[in-house]
């Protein structure tokens, strides 16, 4: 694949990214008196960061700020 | 089909440079505001030069944010919060890992990781492995005694990650190690070229096993340069009838390069997840062009419990001119590291590396594995030293093989050596990392 298509396919991995950190967040927030649930949730989101650092927004070419 | 895949992640290990380069901006921009909200070293080191986060606009900025050698780190540590002192950005409470360094230089540091942090060691390790053709298939020998050391830890977590199955050799002696090895039929191995040798030595001398005939088809090296050394690969790969790879790492690093299937002479820089900088030793300068020799300056983007923002690793590197046959972007350090700008030692007004010995040494047919390095002075001059093995039944060669040793020595680094040869077997052997060059000068 090129990367052309490469990207517009990542939008759409990015985007999914993004809908399972919202539900796993939302679930932490909720979980605050379920250990259980609350620490499994921790470990999912280092999970899901290391997605996101497999599949970051590529910036364009050039200075930034 | 993932098992086909030849890239752990296809997408940036074959980004253009520029985007590389961007996207690195981007993440030192967010690592150096990170550090400077929520470490107090950090903020002070950075107040001092006058930089804050808004003023890193392009990669010329971040060559005016200071540099962070060990010995602040130290000064810094077994202070509140206890025991990481000022450079921890998180609550003592989101530390999940612990790990030191070795302390070979001095008073050891320690390294404090949140479980992301322990996730993205991981993930470092993910891309060498599967560079270096791990996959689920496989079934992973981790012949280290697991401790405060970071060693192979990560390489243990990432073999599960990416699929494969991991015996833990632990605390299992290695002749039991090789034993296990054996039974399981395991596939791969990681250990530091130094117990690679051992290892092979081990299985042929005292249980009478051909390592070649074992199962292992690769190894991961790490911890010594010899995966690098080319004589020294070539010995641990007939001994095993192996492929053996390299990478380099540190513990306040993380895993930073990866030598891949194609074996091309040096380590892959993970430049997605690392910024890496080449400064002259002697002039201070940037080296931007291969072929020029420099310390290592680098930074762990992503690391952010105690974050790696230029440090001053010490490591000497050069880029290397070719782009690599596997296709990946990520650019390449020439033969590995090559040695350390604190250890490159002047013998006799001359740089000495203990690893152009080490080339010399493992390249003589007839010689053991094993050496040792004395420098010392005989009144004022520089004396060094070398002890070596022939290997058993090779003894009525010896002149022949010092003659070729003499040259090989004079040739590749310019200096003279006193030679001592030992019975096989009796110079000291290593399990983990070999402390082969002693620099005894200091004490006259």
């Amino acid at each position: 694949m090129n990367h052309m298509g490469e990207e517009t396919n990542l939008k759409e991995i990015k985007s999914k990214v993004l809908l399972m950190r919202k539900t796993a967040e939302e679930l932490k927030n909720e979980a605050g008196n379920f250990p259980a649930l609350y620490r499994n949730l921790s470990r999912i989101l280092a999970s899901i960061k290391m997605m996101e650092l497999n599949v970051p927004d590529a910036p364009e070419h050039g200075n930034e700020g | 089909m993932v098992s086909e895949q030849k890239y752990w992640n296809p997408f940036l290990e074959t980004l253009p440079l520029e985007k590389l380069q961007a996207l690195q901006l981007k993440k030192f921009r967010n690592i150096f505001e990170w550090a400077y909200e929520h470490s107090r070293f950090h903020r002070s080191l950075y107040e001092k030069a006058g930089i804050k986060p808004e003023d890193i606009r392009s990669i010329a900025d971040i060559k005016h944010v200071p540099t962070v050698e060990k010995s602040m780190m130290r000064d810094i540590q077994r202070k509140e919060p206890f025991p990481y002192g000022d450079a921890l950005c998180v609550p003592l409470e989101e530390v999940s890992e612990f790990r030191q360094t070795s302390g070979t230089t001095g008073q050891p540091v320690y390294q404090p990781d949140t479980w992301q942090d322990w996730e993205w060691w991981s993930e470092c390790w993910a891309f060498i492995l599967w560079a270096q053709e791990y996959r689920p298939s496989d079934r992973v020998f981790i012949p280290f005694g697991y401790n405060v050391f970071v060693a192979f830890w990560a390489g243990h977590y990432a073999a599960e990650k990416i699929g494969a199955e991991v015996v833990p050799g632990g605390v299992l002696d290695t002749q039991a190690r090789i034993l296990k090895i054996q039974e399981l039929r395991c596939t791969a191995m990681m250990a530091t070229p130094t117990y690679v040798l051992g290892m092979a030595d081990a299985a042929r001398n005292k249980l009478g096993i051909d390592p070649a005939s074992l199962t292992i088809s690769k190894i991961t090296c790490a911890g010594e340069p010899g995966a690098s050394i080319p004589t020294t690969k070539k010995r641990m790969e007939e001994a095993w009838g192996a492929k053996v790879y390299d990478h380099a790492g540190a513990t306040e690093i993380g895993a930073w390069s990866f030598e891949c299937e194609s074996q091309p002479g040096g380590l892959h820089v993970n430049e997605a997840f690392f910024l890496v900088e080449i400064q002259d030793i002697d002039t201070g300068e940037y080296i931007e062009e291969p072929g020029k020799r420099g310390k290592m300056i680098i930074t762990a983007l992503d690391r952010v419990a105690q974050p790696c923002i230029r440090f001053d690793s010490k490591d000497v590197i050069e880029w290397s001119p070719d782009p690599c046959p596997c296709g990946r972007t990520f650019r390449l350090i020439k033969g590995g590291v090559v040695g350390r700008a604190d250890d490159i030692t002047k013998v006799k007004g001359v740089l000495l590396s203990p690893s152009a010995i080490e080339e010399v040494v493992r390249g003589i047919d007839g010689l053991g594995d094993e050496f040792e390095v004395v420098v010392d002075k005989v009144g004022d001059i520089d004396r060094i030293t070398l002890k070596v093995e022939i290997v058993k039944g090779r003894e009525s060669e010896r002149q022949k093989i010092e003659g070729v040793l003499k040259d090989q020595l004079r040739l590749k680094t310019n200096l003279g050596y006193v030679l001592e040869f030992h019975d096989y077997g009796t110079l000291p052997r290593y399990d983990v990392k070999a402390k082969r060059f002693k620099d005894l000068r200091e004490k006259h």
